[in-house]
């Protein structure tokens, strides 16, 4: 017998949305909606882990930035204010980093005619206190930002770490460079 | 060679204390010691490196080349010169007056430099709302003074602004643009503006004066209201004039009908005793006159009243050449008493004498019906008198009867010469 009422069924967590992500709270009644740092670190290396044993370093990098870049304008569209100036949309998205305990962004340089960025993650979750490999290794962290910055400017971005953790700097900085359109 | 350990302990000395003789040659240090001098040199640039990059921090030079990524000693000078990096841009944005810039984790900095931009943000507000507050009233302003022009243009009033400092005539409504085109009163007004310019200081509230005006002999009169006032940023004062003549000229007339005698247009005995009363009461120096018409009655009933009215008005105009400013008052009937200051005893009496002797010379006229005369009598009254107004008036009075009684006696004995008057001062 077929049920009437039944919703549509969701999509599959194989495919990203954001109402996939699931009600939290009630899921997790009594443990919350927090976990340790190490937990999400533990995921992370070790899926870059097993994506780099499969498809080489460049190829695990660039997935992890994707994945970035897509959690990032999910995050824009559903975390921040994308209406204000620039002034105040920054504001915005630095205490919504500090507030979720995602990092301490700083800004050091934005060139208003080209649109390019120079800022800082602090603290970042990705990184801090790693042991030093003399790599940059948040590459996540890369499109994280690009996607961020592409849902307030509508302008493509391309963002690399110049200076992480893991190479030996005490804060993460990142250079975001706007595409030109056409 | 000393030793290796000395060698090793004098270069580690040179790179704290001396970095500029700080040389090492690892090639001859024994073999189980390479490795330690080896990481004595990498030390060294450590040291080095890390030194050179707190020049930098300390002389604000934050573009400066950045220590390498072995270099950990470096990394917290790193995480300062990127929170020095940050605060630049966060102090550029306060510049352009964006005060939401917030310091976290710095410790006492971050206080101080949030407290800061609060505040800014705080004065920035009031500052924003006093500008705003002071648009209104800008505008409020403006609206008044286009409200004051609409509404004192067409006024019948004078209205004019003049500059305080240079006498200009800032603004003027049509009444005063006609004047100033026919100009007949103009530099008379333009000197008593200057004059009450002067006088009206520059905070005080609104005061009144008066100025009379003359155009052809004919006289206006206006009361004036003052009003300093900055006008388009000018130190000024706004005149309204308005023209009281007709309303003098009423008051003029009520004041005739009660002080002034209908028939001979002098005072009348309500107003002659009140001066009186006035002129005792100020202490002033002057003559009381006390004139008498001879043979009033006897023209009056013989010949009628018309004749007897034309007799009175000869003697008032005989009267009136006593002296220019005599205030002539009829008491009554035959009686006038005559007030006059800056006259001794003398003076009066040969003057009075002399009014009595062109009476009398109408009766040499071919026409003359009856006998023209008068009689006086004179008092002189001193600050220090004490005497009341009626008991002058009295002695007067009594003065005049003893010189009438003495013609009389004289014209009844036969034709003499003209009795002296008894004018004397009273005791």
């Amino acid at each position: 017998m077929a049920n009437v009422f039944a919703k549509s069924a969701p999509s599959s967590h194989n495919k990203f949305s954001w109402d996939n992500l699931g009600d939290i709270r009630e899921g997790r009644g009594d443990l919350g909606e927090e976990m340790p740092v190490l937990v999400y670190r533990l995921m992370q290396y070790t899926m870059l882990d097993i994506l780099t044993a499969a498809y080489g370093v460049e190829a695990a990098d660039k997935h992890f930035r994707d994945s970035g870049y897509l959690a990032g304008t999910e995050f824009a569209k559903h975390n921040l204010k994308l209406d204000g100036t620039f002034d105040e949309f920054l504001e915005n998205l630095q205490s919504t980093l500090k507030d979720l305990k995602i990092g301490i962004l700083r800004m050091e340089e934005f060139d208003s005619s080209t649109g390019n960025i120079v800022l800082t993650v602090g603290q970042d979750l990705d990184c801090s206190g790693l042991p030093v490999t003399n790599e940059t290794v948040c590459t996540y962290d890369e499109g994280f930002i690009a996607g961020i910055l592409e849902a307030f400017t509508g302008a493509k971005y391309e963002v690399r770490e110049v200076d992480c953790w893991a190479n030996g700097d005490r804060v993460c900085r990142f250079n975001g460079t706007a595409q030109k359109v056409g | 060679m000393e030793s290796a350990a000395e060698y090793l302990f004098e270069y580690l000395r040179d790179v704290l204390y001396d970095p500029a003789r700080a040389n090492m040659d690892v090639q001859r240090l024994p073999e189980e010691f390479k490795e330690l001098g080896q990481g004595l040199e990498f030390l060294a640039e450590c040291v080095t490196e890390t030194r050179t990059f707190a020049k930098f921090l300390a002389k604000g030079e934050l573009n400066c080349p950045l220590p390498s990524h072995e270099n950990e000693m470096a990394a917290p000078l790193k995480a300062l010169h990127a929170t020095l990096k940050h605060l630049t841009w966060q102090t550029q944005q306060v510049a352009k007056g964006d005060y939401r810039q917030h310091v976290d984790y710095l410790g006492e900095f971050a206080t101080a430099f949030n407290t800061m931009t609060k505040q800014l943000e705080q004065r920035h507000v009031a500052l924003a709302r006093e500008i705003e507050v002071s648009r209104q009233k800008t505008r409020a302003l403006e609206q008044s003074n286009d409200l004051f022009e609409t509404v004192t243009r067409d006024s019948e009033q004078w209205i004019a602004v003049v500059e305080r400092d240079t006498g200009e005539w800032l603004f003027s409504n049509y009444p005063v643009t006609q004047i100033l085109a026919s100009d007949s009163f103009l530099p008379r007004l333009k000197r008593w503006m200057s004059g009450e310019i002067a006088e009206t200081d520059s905070g005080a509230e609104s005061r009144t004066s008066e100025i009379e005006l003359s155009d052809n002999g004919i006289a206006q009169f206006f009361t004036a209201i003052l009003r300093p006032i900055i006008w388009r940023e000018k130190p000024s004062v706004v005149f309204v004039l308005t023209d009281v003549s007709a309303e003098r000229a009423h008051i003029r007339e009520l004041e005739n009908k009660a002080y002034r005698d209908t028939l001979t247009r002098q005072y009348n005995r309500h107003f002659g005793m009140r001066l009186l009363d006035e002129w005792v009461a100020e202490k002033r120096s002057f003559m009381l006159c006390f004139v008498d018409i001879d043979n009033l009655k006897y023209v009056n009933d013989k010949f009628g009243h018309n004749e007897g009215d034309k007799y009175i008005l000869a003697v008032t105009a005989v009267l009136r050449g006593f002296s220019p400013d005599v205030m002539i008052c009829r008491l009554g009937g035959d009686e006038f008493m005559l007030l006059a200051e800056g006259w001794d005893e003398e003076r009066a009496e040969a003057r009075l004498a002399a009014l009595r002797g062109r009476l009398l010379k109408r009766n040499d006229e071919p026409e003359t019906q009856y006998f023209h005369s008068m009689s006086y009598g004179a008092i002189s009254v001193t600050p220090d008198n004490t005497l009341t107004p009626s008991e002058l008036l009295a002695i007067a009075d009594e003065r005049m009867y003893n010189y009438k009684k003495a013609r009389k006696l004289e014209r009844a004995s036969s034709a003499g010469a003209e009795p002296v008057a008894p004018v004397a001062t009273p005791k």
